[in-house]
């Protein structure tokens, strides 16, 4: 430190007014009881922020986990109802291509002919004697 | 708590009032930073856990706030002519009338530094702080604190020089 370092070091600075300190002090105690007040009204959110605290950003990142999980069912959940709304009726040729299909189908396998399921519904219940009689006939 | 505020106060306000007045140059702003900085110490005492250097870490407080007093009130109030024009002295009165204009000088040259080369003059002329004490107070690096007190002091220098040769 040269002479002209030490020359304005040696310049004596303004005291701190006597008055400030029991103004400051009383004014920070007071914050601090209504800080402890606070938190002892509520235990739930001290306990909360004991529980938490330690590791911020680690709940954080759990909690931000949580969610885009939700957000991904969520949006998965909603497609499948999405789709089907969206899917438009069948065109009248369409409609008009399967009758002929099915038309064609039953004209191949023989459509005259009752089918298996009408011919049962022909035969009525009948007692078995009955129908030995009209075998024979 | 409140004991712990009274041995703070006691331990670290003076030096903090003179760093806060050689900053704001306003009485009333300096006894507001003052005011804020035990408030936040009382309402969050876990703040000081773990700290190994009391002195260093209020003044880190204090320069925070003081700089951010400054960014909020910006230019709107004041620039750095009217600043210096109407600044407080942070020095007691001297009772010869060349260390009065000495003193008034001074203050006056302080006031007209950017405040980066005052907060590391003030630090290391009148708290006698080491580079690597202002460097960790006010969070640069221990050549940025150096090279900005060898600037403030050469203007300090610069703007004294006559009055200084007449007196010394």
């Amino acid at each position: 430190m040269n002479e002209f370092e030490k020359k304005l070091s040696q310049q004596p600075l303004k005291q701190i007014p006597a008055e400030w300190r029991a103004e400051i002090i009383a004014c920070a105690s007071s914050q601090s009881n209504r800080t402890r007040s606070q938190t002892s009204r509520m235990p739930v959110l001290r306990i909360l922020h004991e529980f938490f605290w330690p590791n911020p950003k680690a709940w954080a990142g759990l909690a931000a986990v949580w969610i885009f999980i939700f957000a991904l069912n969520v949006s998965v959940r909603d497609k499948s109802p999405a789709v089907a709304e969206k899917a438009s009726p069948p065109s009248p040729e369409a409609l008009v291509q399967l009758k002929q299909q099915r038309e064609m189908f039953a004209q191949l396998i023989g459509a005259n002919e009752p089918r298996v399921a009408d011919r049962q519904k022909i035969i009525s219940p009948k007692p078995r004697s009955e129908w030995a009689e009209m075998k024979t006939v | 708590m409140p004991a712990e505020i009274e041995r703070l106060y006691d331990a670290h306000a003076q030096s903090l009032y003179a760093f806060l007045l050689n900053f704001t140059r306003d009485e009333n702003d300096t006894r507001d930073l003052l005011q804020e900085i035990f408030i936040k110490l009382a309402r969050e005492p876990k703040l000081l856990s773990g700290v190994r250097d009391e002195r260093a870490f209020f003044i880190r407080l204090a320069h925070n706030s003081a700089i951010d007093l400054i960014r909020r009130r910006g230019t709107r109030e004041r620039t750095k002519e009217n600043f210096a024009a109407e600044m407080i002295s942070p020095f007691a009165p001297a009772n010869e009338p060349d260390e009065e204009v000495f003193r008034d000088q001074l203050s006056e040259a302080l006031g007209r530094l950017p405040e980066e080369q005052r907060a590391v003059l003030h630090l290391k002329l009148w708290e006698g702080l080491t580079f690597e004490q202002i460097a960790g107070a006010l969070g640069i690096s221990p050549n940025t604190a150096a090279s900005r007190y060898r600037y403030g002091l050469d203007k300090l220098r610069e703007r004294l020089r006559p009055l200084y040769e007449e007196i010394k």
